[in-house]
């Protein structure tokens, strides 16, 4: 109602009568009181819109009212808003909010809060609204559970709403999603210029102009000064292959699209010094291919090399000295043999010749000479071997048949084997990815240690092959007289003899021999024995590959 | 011992070993050859005789026996020259060393030797050459 006309007809009435100046007043405390009251409710925002009786009918005048704007601000602002009671219930959400949840805003109203978070979070909420209940505020970051399951780290910030004799809940998500973005990428980024700084190598970006815009650490150590925002060049002199090389190069490179990967180039350090260095260089491109600079990566190889070109030269000379060492042993007893074979047949021309003349004593001279030197002659033809076997190839790209190897050695035993009354027997045995002659001189050595170390009872050998680890395991079995458990780790070595006093002639070479072998093609050997029960040889050897057995 | 000891042939052997001389004259005594020993005592003076031959101022040998491992130039050089001689290059040659490595072995075959004579230190195996230049003698008769 307008004030204005309101007084006016009051000031009109009392003149006319004075009874009616009481109704009068009584009617003007009524719209008094009503009007109080309408300010009272447009005061409290319980009004938002006022009725006035005008001569033409009501009017609706909207009230744009102080908190008009407060209401716009929740509706469109960025932070998701709802309004909750003491039981989580939601009396309202802002749309904001139901677009972080991706759920249509009127499926929010009436639903309770836990539903949005996440479980792992769930306790908190009650903790927050405690906190807000007795405090009047409280915050907390969280996780919000979208309709789709995703997960949405949010700052929760709960207020108690006091108003008309009511507690609510005013509960804000802030939607940290972006902000955790931003700190993943800071993060990178000191991470990134942490292993930049803290890098071994030396790491320079350069820009298209060769100037060095960051770099490692290191950098500085290996030119010796600062370069940072320094043209590249002067930094580095460098050249590959003698030419100088530097950005022009690189960029060059980079400009055709082009990796530099592990250039070795020299660093030139002081008029004499050089280091040697391992370059790589990558071009750095925008979205729009436009080159935006190089990283150059530099690994100073200056000590690996020479520790490198130093362990070359102990390989050739490790190399030279053991083909020495095996044309020493080679000559040495090849050499060795010449007079030694002289002597042998003079000794014997001198016994043949002179047998009438001599006495027994002078023959016994002689002969002791000749057997001498038949046993030093056999010595020096072992060890000449044995050099053979060690500088003998693996040749494992040859095939050979086991069994007819073993059948080529009985051949050659046969004369002792009959003499000795041997029974030998001789199981099935592979075909062996193994030199013949290697494989002959292994069972020469070992069938003929059988029959020479035979003992009181009838000599059986066996021979016998099963598979073991992806090798073949060849096995020479006897009864003879055993080896001492004591010796058996000795008897592989160079001229090991467990037997003297003649009874067993010999070089004490021969097992040596069949070790090398046998280590030259990956295997090993060893031998299980008892003492008087006989001895078991073992060894093993690669089989040959694609062959029918 | 056959009735035919040769005499009246010659061969050459080059060998630096007195002791191997003497033991080649034994076996070629033992077998009863009576035929004339020339000795070189390097490969260098064997070359020299071999090129005398081609030359017409040298007997030609009818057998040469020749150590593989002689001062100067080698064994094998020597056998490689009579090759190659006009003259004798056809004639019979027993290679000897003490070594019984295939390797030579083959090497001296492929390289034109007619036999290969394994030195011995057994007085009866060494003796064995005798008997290895007279067959060499006799099939040089039969051709």
């Amino acid at each position: 109602m307008d004030p204005a006309s309101s007084a006016k007809a009051t000031r009109s009435q009392e003149r006319r009568d004075p009874h009616a100046s009481d109704l009068l007043a009584d009617d003007l405390r009524a719209r008094l009181a009503e009007a109080e009251e309408t300010i009272r409710a447009i005061c409290s925002g319980e009004a938002d819109a006022v009725v006035v009786s005008h001569t033409t009918g009501p009017r609706v005048y909207a009230i744009e009212g102080a908190d008009h704007p407060y209401r716009v601000m929740v509706e469109q602002m960025h932070e998701g808003t709802v309004t909750l009671d003491r039981d989580h219930l939601i009396l309202y959400a802002n749309p904001q909010f139901a677009a972080m949840m991706a759920i249509a805003p009127e499926s929010v109203r009436g639903s309770r809060f836990g539903r949005f978070l996440a479980p792992a979070d769930a306790s908190l909420l009650g903790t927050m609204v405690e906190a807000a209940l007795a405090g009047g505020h409280s915050s907390g970051d969280l996780h919000l559970r979208t309709a789709d399951g995703s997960m949405v780290p949010v700052r929760l910030s709960v207020t108690l709403l006091d108003a008309a004799g009511m507690q609510n809940l005013c509960v804000i998500a802030s939607d940290l999603r972006e902000q955790r973005r931003n700190e993943a990428i800071l993060q990178e980024e000191r991470l990134s210029r942490l292993i930049l700084e803290q890098a071994a190598e030396a790491i320079v970006v350069i820009d298209p102009r060769g100037i060095i815009v960051r770099r490692s650490q290191s950098t500085n150590q290996l030119a010796r000064r600062p370069v940072l925002m320094g043209p590249f060049d002067e930094a580095f002199t460098l050249t590959a292959s003698g030419i100088p090389f530097g950005t022009a190069d690189i960029l060059a490179a980079a400009h055709a699209g082009e990796n530099i990967s592990g250039l070795e180039v020299e660093m030139l350090q002081s008029s004499r010094k050089t280091s040697t260095l391992l370059m790589s260089a990558s071009p750095l491109s925008s979205d729009g291919n436009d080159l935006l600079g190089c990283v150059i990566t530099l690994t100073d190889i200056t000590e690996r090399k020479r520790a490198e070109e130093a362990l070359a030269t102990q390989t050739d000379e490790l190399a030279r000295s053991n083909s020495d060492l095996r044309q020493f042993a080679y000559s040495a007893s090849h050499d060795l043999r010449e007079p030694l074979r002289q002597l042998a047949v003079f000794s014997e021309l001198l016994q043949t010749r002179y047998q009438d003349k001599l006495d027994n004593e002078a023959a016994m001279l002689i002969q002791h000479a000749v057997d001498s030197a038949h046993r030093m002659e056999r010595l020096l033809t072992d060890l000449l071997a044995y050099t053979q076997a060690a500088d003998a190839p693996q040749d494992t790209g040859r095939s050979t048949d086991a069994n007819q190897v073993v059948q080529k050695t009985l051949a050659v035993f046969e004369e002792k084997i009959a003499a000795s009354g041997a029974r030998v027997d001789c199981q099935p045995l592979p075909i062996l990815a193994v030199h013949d002659v290697h494989l002959t001189q292994l069972f020469q050595n070992l069938i003929g240690n059988a029959l020479k170390y035979r003992g009181p009872e009838p000599l059986w050998i066996r021979v016998s092959a099963e598979r073991m680890d992806g090798m073949w395991r060849l096995t020479v079995a006897d009864n003879g007289i055993g080896i001492n458990p004591a010796y058996q780790s000795q008897i592989f070595g160079l001229f090991q003899r467990l037997h003297g006093g003649g009874k067993y002639s010999g070089s004490g070479i021969g097992l040596a021999i069949c070790q090398k072998i046998v280590q030259r093609y990956g295997g090993r050997i060893w031998v299980e024995s008892e003492p008087g029960r006989g001895s078991r040889f073992m060894f093993t050897l690669p089989e040959k590959q694609n062959v029918a057995q | 011992m056959s009735h035919n000891n040769f005499e009246g042939l010659s061969l050459l052997v080059v060998e630096d070993s007195p002791g191997d001389v003497f033991l080649v004259k034994e076996a070629m005594k033992e077998e009863g050859l009576t035929c004339r020993l020339e000795v070189a005592d390097d490969g260098e003076k064997a070359i020299r005789i071999l090129d005398d031959v081609d030359a017409g101022s040298h007997d030609r040998p009818n057998l040469l026996l020749v150590d593989l491992n002689i001062p100067r130039e080698s064994g094998t050089a020597v056998l490689e020259r009579l090759r190659r001689s006009p003259v004798c290059g056809k004639t019979p040659v027993v290679m000897m060393s003490t070594s019984d490595r295939l390797v030579e072995r083959k090497r001296a075959f492929d390289l034109g030797a007619t036999e290969y004579f394994c030195k011995s230190s057994s007085l009866a195996e060494f003796m064995q050459l005798g008997k290895l230049v007279r067959r060499l003698l006799e099939h040089r008769e039969a051709a």
